[in-house]
């Protein structure tokens, strides 16, 4: 399991497979080297003893009497050598005990073929030569047949083996000095391959983690190459087009903030003639009234809508900035009730006092849309829920109304989503949440919502959670 | 995957070693025993004829043609070679050729005794193991063209 | 009737503006440049300026410095919601109160009118404290013996904390009294004000005596 796990690395499998072939390759050539040379050393050194055996025998037999006694055995086996044993019909000449050795098989092969035969056999580990022929007579016109004289001799094939083992040894010695180079050699091409695979992985890290700069220097002109060149330039138009959304994106956010920047002159002169306007109404006719009041009220409306944008529009340029300070939170989200005329409309539970640094303003913001949307769309009664660990606070507000569609949850938070298309006239910009949301962000929180009872039934539940401490975020 | 394995381990193995045969041939049996030796004398018709000697072993060429040299004996055979007081005979023998040095003049033989001379050696070749196809110098002690000729054995070959 | 000075480039703004302050009870003179509001106020002597910061020429900011090297009167500033920069433009220009741009008439007259009441009203006398005197009737403050100019603000401030030495006002809580600010208010206000009144009664601003940072809540005066 542990060797799959290691072999999964290319590195790995390159340095194996390569590794495992020169081996191969070394083996399969110290093998038929060391055979061929042990083959051929045994042979002529078989050669070499048969041919000994057979002069020494042919330089004794004309001088020998036949048909031969005992004295001419012996002197027949004394000039082959020791280990000979020479038999003529119940005669029998042995010297040395290793003739024993003789097979049947040999015998019956001199007999049979009359010629001179050999066998190599192995007894204990140690290789043996057996040679054995019989004796010819040959006529004068060349005519052979068998003068009942047989000639075994032993020969020990020991120091041969020892020279052929010798040989191995050398061959395979030679073959385990082609590992390290064949190491090396593969380290060499392993790295010459995976160091551009390195580099373009490296490369598509930085592209994943946003760094659309990032390029593979392409080098060579083989596949990898190629691939580089293909990354390089999906980089570069995925970089293009990213550019360009960017620039739609930043522009048509300063067309917002420059739109509402705008609107604030004319909303400047209206707001200060609309409350002239209001204190004059009693004196109109019913219909002046009635649309001077209208004029007043969607003027207040605009005036909101526009401060929204232009808050938006300064967390969409990054520009919003946060004033800490230490702030009760309890007391301040209580304050924010009072501000607004809801402390009897809605229910507080909250610890006696929560300190923690935050921007004041943010949190009243934050606290007004919520409570404001559960008053506005929820059904009463509303609660506002204050908890606190040793390291972040949350304010919940729930309110006791059907909750939410599960299909609206996720947009919630959207600008100007409004989950009702018939109720698109609310007091609010469509921007409350949104905002509340950034807000929430800004402070290293997040704002959340669901339902109270995920099955419905269950009023809405925001939920805002701040660290304490704000710089650690 | 592990029977190749196996079997590059089993070829490695099989390269070590002197490994065991079984029964091989090792060519020509060697030949050279004899109960005695064979001599060529002319019969009574002028042709050649083997004669067997029953010496016990086959022995040298220049042993038989010593032999030859002291005559047929009553065998109702004769011999187309002088008698000579030295009956020895110098035997050099080559791969190709035997070269015998006698001691007679070319005076000293007929033809027929040349050949006596030279299937008497070709044959003591032949049965000590020798090839039938050697040839045969024989020379004589007084310088003769026929001292360099190579000869066969009209009855050998 | 107070005296209002009215610098704003834009002429409805300016004429809506005008209207509604008239309505509010106060005399509105108006400049739609920075350097004709200079002349005005030069000229007239008014008892407050109400200045947007946006103007063509001699910005806000310069205007408002120019206001503040001249004398005490009280400015207040017109600015974009949030604009931090604006705010502490302003601010540290001199600017006593702002009110963010497009201004509700009756929120910028009650700025107008807490920036302008000088005295508490109810606590008559004299209270010196080491080198400090302040006057609480005759709303004079003295340090060694010299006079000190102060805005009404910044008097403000220092009748309202000298008012019980030792006890520890939250930015808060001064922003109500001194500002007359709802319940939030920008604190940066108090300690611009905290500052500018310490450049004129401490010894040493940073190591100040009088007026006392009380870390995490606030200020207190002395205790000396």
């Amino acid at each position: 399991m542990t060797r799959r796990l290691w072999l999964r690395g290319l590195r790995a499998r390159l340095l194996a497979a390569f590794a495992l072939v020169t081996m191969l390759g070394a083996a399969a050539a110290v093998w038929s080297s060391a055979g061929s040379a042990s083959t051929a050393l045994v042979t002529s050194y078989q050669q070499q003893l048969t041919q000994t055996i057979d002069e020494q025998i042919g330089a004794v037999t004309p001088q020998l009497t036949y048909p031969p006694d005992q004295d001419a055995l012996d002197q027949l086996r004394a000039a082959v050598g020791t280990n000979t044993l020479v038999i003529y019909e119940d005669l029998r000449s042995v010297d040395g005990a290793d003739t024993d050795l003789v097979t049947d098989e040999l015998r019956s092969a001199v007999r049979a073929e009359n010629r001179l035969a050999t066998q190599r056999i192995t007894v204990d580990g140690k290789p043996w030569l057996l040679v054995g022929t019989p004796i010819m007579i040959t006529a004068p016109d060349g005519t052979r047949t068998p003068s009942g004289i047989e000639v075994y001799s032993v020969r020990d094939l020991t120091d041969v083996e020892r020279e052929i083992d010798g040989l191995t040894m050398s061959a395979i010695t030679t073959a385990a000095l082609a590992l390290p180079l064949s190491v090396l050699a593969a380290s060499l091409a392993a790295g010459s391959v995976l160091r551009p695979v390195r580099e373009l992985r490296d490369t598509a890290g930085r592209l994943a983690a946003g760094d659309l700069d990032a390029r593979s220097p392409p080098q060579g002109a083989d596949e990898l190459a190629e691939l580089t060149a293909t990354i390089n330039e999906m980089a570069e138009s995925v970089q293009t087009s990213i550019a360009a959304m960017e620039r739609m994106q930043a522009d048509a956010k300063r067309f917002a903030a420059d739109v509402s920047h705008e609107l604030r002159t004319p909303l400047s002169t209206l707001t200060a003639v609309v409350e002239i306007l209001a204190d004059t109404t009693d004196e109109m006719e019913p219909d002046a009234r009635e649309s001077a009041q209208m004029a007043i009220t969607e003027t207040h409306r605009l005036v909101r809508l526009v401060e929204d944008l232009m808050e938006v529009s300064r967390f969409d340029a990054g520009t919003a900035r946060l004033r800490v300070e230490e702030v009760d939170v309890v007391g301040a989200v209580r304050d924010s009730l009072r501000a607004r005329g809801w402390l009897d409309r809605v229910e507080l539970v909250a610890p006696e006092e929560t300190l923690l640094r935050l921007d004041r303003r943010r949190l009243d913001v934050i606290v007004a849309n919520l409570v404001g949307n559960a008053l506005r769309h929820g059904e009463p009664p509303v609660r506002v829920h204050v908890s606190a660990s040793s390291e972040q606070v949350w304010i919940t507000v729930t309110d006791s109304g059907a909750g939410l569609p599960e299909h609206v949850l996720p947009h919630v938070f959207g600008r100007f989503y409004k989950a009702d298309a018939a109720r698109t006239r609310t007091p609010g910009s469509g921007l409350g949440l949104a905002i509340a949301l950034e807000n929430a962000r800004l402070h290293g929180g997040d704002l959340t919502v669901d339902n109270i009872d995920r099955g419905g039934g269950g009023g809405a539940r925001f939920v805002l959670r701040l660290p304490k401490d704000p710089e650690e975020r | 995957m592990k029977r190749v394995w196996w079997a590059a381990v089993a070829l490695l193995v099989a390269g070590c070693g002197v490994q065991p045969t079984g029964v091989t041939d090792g060519g020509e049996a060697p030949t050279g025993v004899a109960p005695g030796v064979t001599l060529y004398f002319v019969d009574a018709d002028g042709e050649l004829r083997p004669q067997q000697r029953q010496t016990g072993s086959l022995g040298t060429i220049s042993e038989a043609l010593s032999l030859l040299l002291l005559g047929p004996g009553g065998s109702g055979l004769r011999t187309e070679i002088a008698s000579t007081s030295t009956p020895r005979v110098g035997v050099t023998v080559e791969p190709e050729v035997i070269e015998l040095v006698t001691p007679l003049t070319i005076d000293d033989v007929t033809p027929l005794g040349i050949d006596q001379i030279v299937c008497t050696a070709l044959s003591t070749h032949v049965q000590g193991g020798g090839s039938r196809s050697t040839e045969v110098r024989v020379r004589f002690t007084l310088p003769t063209p026929e001292s360099d000729e190579q000869r066969t054995c009209p009855l050998i070959g | 009737m107070v005296a209002i000075l009215l610098i704003e480039d834009d002429p409805l703004v300016r004429r809506g503006l005008e209207l509604a302050l008239h309505r509010h009870g106060h005399d509105v003179r108006t400049a739609d440049t920075g350097e004709d509001g200079l002349r005005e106020f030069h000229a007239s002597a008014p008892d407050l300026v109400v200045l947007d910061l946006m103007l063509p020429g001699i910005d806000g900011f310069a205007v408002c410095r120019r206001i503040r090297a001249a004398g005490e009167t009280p400015v207040i500033i017109l600015t974009a919601r949030g604009d931090d920069f604006d705010v502490i433009g302003g601010l540290e220009a001199g600017a006593d109160d702002y009110v963010v741009k497009p201004a509700q008439p009756t929120v910028l007259d009650a700025r107008i009118r807490a920036v302008l009441r000088r005295g508490t009203g109810t606590h008559g006398g004299v209270r010196v404290h080491r080198d400090l005197r302040i006057d609480t009737t005759a709303l004079m403050v003295s340090l060694h013996g010299e006079q000190v100019r102060l805005t009404p603000t910044e008097l403000r401030l220092l009748l309202t904390l000298s008012r019980a030495p030792g006890r520890v006002f939250s930015r808060q809580q001064l922003l109500e009294e001194v500002w007359e600010h709802s319940y939030i208010g920008d604190s940066r206000l108090v300690d611009n004000c905290v500052q500018r009144l310490r450049a004129k009664i401490e010894a040493d601003p940073a190591v100040p005596e009088y007026v006392q940072t009380v870390r995490g809540f606030g200020y207190r005066f002395g205790p000396v």
